[in-house]
């Protein structure tokens, strides 16, 4: 026991050490600097929205793109259930610094409620939060796209 | 020294019964080693949290808790892995350290994951709501309704800290052991429910393939060893040896001696000293495993253990039916001459504790001089007396059993029983209270930690 609190002790300092070290020089994870890169405002993503057919009969899950919006990324998932949305959740968020994080977890519970009023990708934008609006609709988009929903 | 069935006798022909392997000796190597990499994995997952992190992410309000909250999630997560490692027997580790060794340290290492997963659980639920300009319970919601995952892991939570509250010693005595056993199952079932809102939402895993991949690979890893570990070999051994009760025999007022009839069982690698956890497959008591020493080394096609009549399980089985099916997991236990570091060595027991003692004796070289001293309550009480008896004058020892209970008969006079005990090793097997008070005793009598080992009857 006394001799190996400190090999396990070291060998967590070398553990901690190498994916320092890996890190050190590699480019920063995201670019907060150049939001416009990331695919387009909430206009786009309304015009691709639309009602879900009544009717449908599909059923499921599915997780839409993984969008990039500068600040950050998200990703959306959904379940629908007789071609109904019943469920929106967020399976990835990564912002790149910590007022974006508080935006995007200001923002996501209003955007599943329009998504859930909307039934559709089509929800008008929540403003200060243009480019996380975008990206959960277009990865709401990409979800109904897989589900074969328009 | 034989223990077959009175009903079949040794077998008269000339050929010589096929002989019991020892177990393989351990390799303490192999520990330091597995620790080795487990303290890297966990500098990694410590520094995967790190890496992610930005200074104006830090700076912002919040940000210092959000960052703690991530950090914390991955040690406590990091560290529950390790806890289900060291109950999941791997057979190398689980001869170095023995059963006992291993609950030791899954016991010892306990409140790490548990403070540090409820910790990442309210400082992310405090992160979040600062952000969000929301309170905590408003927050609470919004994580059910809008993060992937979030509601199961939730629950998980919820079976963890149940799970956990109800292990604290004092809880847990208050408890049947298998109320406590089927509720610490929960814990199995809140590490899976938690995995998923891990990858998905863990700073660390989002838009890292490669972490994730990781983190995954050593999750299902360690479900693979616990799945090959505590039910696969068990089962295997089990059909292999195929085990059943061949005779029952008592020994003394509250012990019996089971015999035990099965396959195979020159291959069967086990020292005295070692124990099983039985099943006896009748329709009371196959969902009960108990730990019993093999109270003889095998002499195939048999094997004994030998039982004090204490609670349920114990009492049961003096009234098995030969024929009586038996599943085993095991063997376990680093309590054989394995241990050994010196010249010869002496073996202490209170009560029941002779059965290990007995099977260890065996083990012993001829001529080696062992000393025994035994403490009973009464003369009658000591089972597998006659025994113990040859198998010290085989070995050119010494044996003093002493009479008495506790209040008559001190420690301290039992150990200076062996006159030479410092020079010895000392096996010290039985109760829990009499093993605790015997290792102070020997501590007092200036026997070295090293050259004490030790057998609980108790987990
Ligand atoms: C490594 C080891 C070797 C043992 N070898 C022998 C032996 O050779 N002969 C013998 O008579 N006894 C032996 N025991 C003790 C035996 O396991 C218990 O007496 C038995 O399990 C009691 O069960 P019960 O239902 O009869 O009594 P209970 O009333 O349920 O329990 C009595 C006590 O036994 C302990 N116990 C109960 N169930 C278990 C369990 N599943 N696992 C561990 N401990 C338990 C508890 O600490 C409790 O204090 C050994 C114990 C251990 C840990």
């Amino acid at each position: 026991m006394t001799r190996r609190t400190p090999l396990v002790s070291a060998a967590a300092m070398a553990g901690l050490g190498i994916v320092l070290l890996a890190h050190v020089g590699a480019e920063p994870r995201l670019l907060a600097s150049s939001p416009s890169s990331a695919g387009g405002g909430s206009g786009n993503a309304s015009s691709r929205g639309g009602s879900s057919s009544s009717g449908s009969s599909v059923s499921g899950t599915a997780s839409g793109a993984l969008e990039q919006y500068g600040y950050g990324e998200l990703a959306v998932k959904l379940t629908v259930q007789k071609g109904r949305i019943v469920s929106a959740t967020v399976t990835g968020l990564r912002t790149a610094d910590t007022y974006s994080q508080q935006i995007a977890a200001q923002v996501i519970p209003m955007l599943r409620k329009e998504v859930l009023a909307a039934q559709s990708a089509k929800i008008s934008g929540i403003s200060g939060a243009t480019y996380t609006c975008s990206a959960y609709a277009t990865s709401v988009q990409s979800a109904l796209d897989k589900l074969h929903l328009k | 020294m034989t223990f077959e069935p009175a009903t079949r006798p040794a077998r008269s022909s000339g050929r010589r019964a096929p002989e019991a392997r020892p177990a393989p000796p351990p390799r303490p190597r192999l520990l330091d080693a597995a620790l080795v990499v487990v303290g890297l994995g966990f500098g990694a997952t410590v520094g995967s949290t790190i890496i992610v992190e930005t200074s104006s992410q830090l700076q912002a309000p919040g940000g210092v808790a959000m960052f703690l909250g991530n950090l914390t999630g991955m040690a406590g997560t990091y560290l529950a892995l390790v806890m289900v490692l060291l109950v999941s027997r791997i057979p190398h580790i689980e001869r170095i350290l023995g059963q006992d060794g291993l609950l030791r340290w899954h016991r010892r290492l306990s409140p790490w994951p548990i403070s540090l997963i409820v910790a990442h659980a309210i400082l992310l639920t405090y992160a979040y709501a600062e952000a969000s300009h929301s309170g905590l319970l408003a927050q609470l919601a919004s994580f059910v309704s809008s993060y992937s995952g979030m509601l199961i892991a939730i629950i998980g939570l919820g079976f963890m800290v149940l799970a956990a509250v109800l292990s604290i010693y004092s809880v847990r005595r208050r408890l049947r052991r298998e109320t406590w056993w089927a509720i610490h199952l929960g814990m199995y079932l809140a590490l899976a429910l938690a995995f998923s809102h891990e990858l998905a939402l863990g700073p660390s895993f989002v838009g890292h393939p490669v972490t994730q991949a990781l983190w995954s690979i050593a999750w299902a890893a360690t479900a693979g060893v616990v799945l090959a570990y505590r039910f696969g070999l068990p089962a295997y051994r089990t059909l292999r040896y195929r085990l059943k009760v061949v005779e029952v025999r008592r020994e003394t007022e509250d012990v019996v001696s089971l015999i035990l009839e099965g396959r195979n069982l020159d291959r069967l690698a086990v020292s005295g000293g070692q124990f099983f956890e039985w099943r006896f497959l009748t329709s009371k008591l196959w969902w009960q495993a108990h730990p019993y020493s093999l109270s003889a080394r095998p002499k195939p096609p048999y094997l004994r253990l030998t039982v004090k009549a204490v609670g349920d399980h114990s009492s049961a089985l003096a009234a098995l039916a030969p024929g009586t099916k038996v599943a085993i997991e095991g063997p376990y236990g680093a309590f054989t001459t394995h241990a050994r570091r010196r010249q010869k060595a002496a073996i202490i027991c209170g009560g029941i504790g002779i059965t290990a003692a007995r099977a260890l004796l065996e083990d012993l070289p001829k001529k080696s001089d062992p000393a025994v001293a035994w403490r009973v309550s009464t003369e009658e009480h000591a089972a597998l007396a006659g025994e113990v008896e040859e198998l010290v004058r085989r070995r050119r020892g010494t044996l003093h059993v002493v009479a008495g209970n506790r209040e008559d008969v001190s420690l301290h006079r039992v150990a200076r029983l062996v006159p030479d005990l410092r020079q010895r090793d000392v096996f010290v097997c039985g109760p829990e209270s009499f093993v605790e008070s015997m290792r102070q005793v020997l501590v007092g009598e200036g026997v070295p930690a090293e050259a004490v080992h030790y057998e609980v009857y108790a987990l």
